[in-house]
């Protein structure tokens, strides 16, 4: 503990006591706020991890991070299962950092900063991005591997069909040639030589009609061959879209499983004993708003398998059919007056019993103070107030405190008779099943007892202390002054009223003038100054006195 | 007859700061599934208990807190996201805040600077609030899961620890911009904390594994004890404000246990009163020993640890 304590607190920029033992007690309550400055800068090392960051650990998130699998899930999960598994922060950032993983990245850096306004908005949409990431690079590939295949399919397709055309073309271009020119010969014989015998030219035409209807014929063999040859390539595109449909539909249902699998992962990392909780992750991830049920957390959904109620059966039942169930009212729960003050305080607040540690008073001190103060208890009409100070090591083994009527109403405050004996029974019948303490006090040590053993620290009187010297008169005045602060009722004038003791306490009751009527305005009621931050000094409250007044 | 009945459910039991016979109880219609809620104020009389004032919310309320600097001053956390700030005395709603954006499921006041509380919500975050403001002054966002649970240190003023269902439970400084400390405290869901009051490093956590364990802070590695006897899931763990080591714990198996942590056989005593999920329980801090619990079983009972609960 020595050490802990005399170790410097990781950004503490306060340069306050270090090797404050926070362990120590705090003293009075008039200087709890000011000890718990110093406390708390030494004791802020004690909140804070000191520990050196463990290379192991961070190796082994490494290696986690590294996964394929851990990759397309989101940073989030990531950082909470390396949390789970007990590393610190700084191990896992350290990881972060050196897993080399671009899209990580980014969200880290995200995570990472202070404040993290919007992270769960940060994490939805890193969320579908890594699957919608890993679905295009994959799809791409696919996609480029048919299409060159397809184009090459339709290249060579259309080579062909070019070439044939080609082939075609020319070649009834040839034989067109060949037989126009003939042709033409023979036509310009014919003219020639018309005076010839016409036998001659009806010798020569057959031939070349011939020729030309073998050409046509060959022509439209050619022709008939690209039409099968571009059918044939309609066909084999049909086909390849065939193939090509059913390959993404492998892939979708590839990457269903691939979803899947990434749940059951994080499911199983998260090792939870109720399945119903895991359809509560899976489903508070997309927001169902269709009511509590779906998302409940273990808290309304107890986990663990505890029975429910048949009651409860029946309502969650119906609010999973979406009926409601019945005596459901319409409640207006809006402020009716914006402006309506908080009731005075008539009470002061009472210094809490851990805080009077450094003294143990015997035990039959009543606490005279308590009287003064006015009670709102109906039961203690009179205002007498019991004290149950007398809490020392040996007070439950007191007989009953039955010395007068008042004490024997007040049942709350009536302790055990000594000497009980219950038996402990596990089973839920009407016994009273109560294990009681051995009141014996050799006993104490190695049994149960709800009182600390002797070698314990000795048990705290809850006893206020003697009301110290006026130590602020200025304060004690300023509580006599008429206060128009806002609706938080002058809180900073009670710290000052406890820490002055009974001296100011006395008119405290009277006082609800003095202290005013409080407010509590809708509009920004502080002039920007936190009531909580600032110093340590516990003074927080004095901070937002300037306050607009109101007329009473 | 330290019992009281009444028609909703019963999730959570805190006494009054101030007054040593009043306590108030907040519950909820229909388990708090759906449906509205009602904060309720008790006195305990010597003919037994009696509800002065109370109030209708629209929502579940989950939990609730007394002021530590008015003891007219009543906050509730419903189902909405919304805290409701009540005024005992006038019987009126002062302040709604509205800021969370599910539901809010814990408040703890502070008890050292007592103008300022806390909010834990199932929408991962915290919030953290002062009188007379109606924004909160900060968010704290780092749980993966629902918060269940805020607990402000007894003695250092800006520290609290928050219980979460991510597994975690953490240890925060106000003054910080991120948690301070990420305790794996479980290996399931943690529902509830709380801060050693004489011990200011020594935490307790409760959670679905039916377990408590107790840590010290500034050994966090391992607990120094884990108190075993719960049949289901704990749902609340307070320290004794007089005992160093009583830890006094409500669960699903509709008992109310106390412990002394340090001792071998820690269990003290079991008391099996309630015939539902007990869901809150709550030690005085102004009469020693006194113990009050809720539960599903719509009742708050009232005793004196070492007395039967039952018995009038």
């Amino acid at each position: 503990m020595a050490t802990d304590s005399s170790a410097p607190g990781l950004g503490n920029e306060k340069a306050g006591t270090p090797g404050v033992e926070p362990s120590k007690p705090t003293g009075d309550y008039e200087n709890g706020a000011n000890v718990g400055a110093t406390n708390e800068n030494g004791g802020k090392s004690v909140f804070v991890n000191s520990e050196p960051m463990r290379e192991d650990q961070v190796q082994n998130a490494i290696k986690f991070l590294s996964h394929p699998k851990v990759q397309g899930s989101p940073v989030v999960f990531r950082r909470s299962f390396l949390e789970r598994k007990g590393l610190t922060k700084e191990e896992i950032d350290e990881a972060f950092r050196r897993v080399p993983d671009p899209p990580s990245n980014a969200s880290t850096t995200q995570v990472a900063t202070s404040t993290q306004e919007g992270q769960l908005q940060s994490a939805l949409t890193v969320q579908p991005q890594p699957p919608v990431h890993t679905l295009q690079p994959a799809a791409v590939t696919t996609m480029t591997v048919p299409t060159p295949q397809k184009s090459g399919f339709q290249w060579s397709h259309i080579a062909l069909a070019v070439g044939l055309f080609a082939a075609s073309g020319a070649c009834t271009g040839l034989l067109f040639k060949n037989a126009v020119v003939p042709r033409l010969k023979s036509w310009i014989r014919k003219v020639v030589s018309e005076e010839d015998e016409l036998e001659k030219k009806d010798q020569l035409k057959p031939r070349p009609i011939d020729e030309a209807a073998a050409a046509a014929k060959a022509a439209a063999a050619a022709a008939a061959e690209v039409a099968r040859a571009s059918q044939e390539m309609l066909h084999a595109k049909n086909e390849e879209g065939k193939y090509f449909e059913a390959f993404t539909k492998l892939l979708e249902v590839q990457v269903e499983e691939m979803k899947t699998m990434r749940n059951t992962i994080c499911n199983l990392e998260g090792i939870r004993e109720n399945p119903r909780v895991l359809d509560q992750q899976i489903s508070k991830q997309f927001h169902s708003e269709s009511g509590r049920p779906l998302s409940a957390p273990a808290s309304i959904q107890p986990a663990g398998g505890a029975p429910h109620s048949q009651q409860f059966m029946d309502v969650m039942a119906m609010v999973q059919r979406g009926e409601k169930p019945p005596g459901i009212r319409e409640i207006n729960d809006k402020v009716p007056n914006a402006t309506q003050p908080l009731t005075n305080s008539r009470l002061v607040p009472k210094s809490k019993p851990w805080e009077d540690t450094s003294r143990v008073q015997p035990s039959s001190i009543y606490i005279s103070q308590t009287e003064t103060k006015v009670v709102d208890s109906p039961a203690s009409g009179q205002g007498a107030y019991y004290a149950n100070g007398s809490a020392t090591q040996t007070q439950y083994r007191q007989p009953l405190r039955n010395g007068t009527p008042m004490a024997e109403q007040q049942w709350w405050k009536q302790k055990p008779e000594p000497n009980p004996s219950y038996s402990f029974n596990p089973d839920r019948g009407a016994n009273v099943t109560i294990t009681e303490a051995e009141p014996e006090n050799d006993g104490l040590q190695t049994q149960h007892s709800w009182a600390p053993s002797k070698e314990s620290l000795p048990r705290r009187a809850w006893v206020p202390p003697p009301p110290p010297p006026v130590a602020m008169p200025e304060a004690a005045d300023a509580i006599r002054r008429p206060r128009s602060s806002g609706w938080v009722e002058g809180a900073g004038d009670e710290r000052s009223t406890s820490s002055l003791g009974i001296g100011v306490e006395q008119d405290g009751p009277s006082e609800t003038g003095v202290l005013g009527s409080v407010k509590y305005d809708n509009s920004e009621v502080y002039g920007g100054t936190s009531a909580v931050d600032e110093d340590g000094s516990g003074k927080g409250l004095d901070t937002i006195v300037p306050l607009e007044t109101e007329a009473q | 007859m330290p019992v009281f009945k009444f028609p909703f459910h019963g999730y959570s039991v805190k006494f009054s700061p101030f007054i040593e016979t009043r306590l108030a109880v907040a519950t909820a219609q229909n388990f708090g599934i759906i449906g509205n809620g009602r904060q309720l104020v008790l006195d305990l009389t010597p003919g037994g208990m009696v509800s002065p004032v109370g109030f209708d919310t629209s929502d579940s309320a989950y939990d609730c807190a007394w002021s530590e600097s008015n003891e007219n001053l009543l906050a509730s956390a419903t189902g909405d996201g919304s805290i409701k700030l009540w005024d005992v005395a006038s019987s009126s709603l002062l302040v709604n805040l509205h800021e969370h954006t599910r539901e809010a499921h814990s408040i703890d006041w502070n008890p050292t600077r007592k103008d300022s509380f806390l909010s834990a919500s199932w929408d991962d975050t915290l919030k953290l609030w002062a009188e007379g403001r109606m924004q909160s002054i900060r968010t704290f966002r780092e749980h993966s899961y629902c918060v269940y649970s805020a607990a402000w240190n007894p003695r250092h003023p800006d520290v609290f620890a928050s219980a979460s269902g991510d597994c975690t439970m953490r240890v925060w400084d106000v003054r910080e911009p991120n948690s301070t400390m990420i305790i794996p405290a479980h290996e399931g869901e943690i529902l509830t904390c709380d801060w050693n009051k004489y011990n200011d490093c020594v935490i307790a956590s409760g959670a679905v594994d039916n377990s408590i364990k107790v840590w010290d802070v500034r050994s966090y590695r391992a607990p120094i004890a884990v108190l075993m006897g719960h049949r289901y899931a704990v749902r609340r763990v307070k320290f004794s404000p007089h005992s160093e080591g009583m830890i006094a714990s409500c669960s699903y198996d509709m008992t109310v246990c106390a412990w002394e942590y340090r001792a071998e056989d820690a269990l003290v005593a079991r008391y099996d009163h309630h015939t539902e999920f007990a869901l809150g329980v709550d030690m005085s801090v102004l009469v020693e020993g006194l113990l009050a619990s809720t539960s599903w079983d719509q009742a708050v009972y009232v005793w004196q640890h070492g007395t039967d609960p039952r018995a009038s």
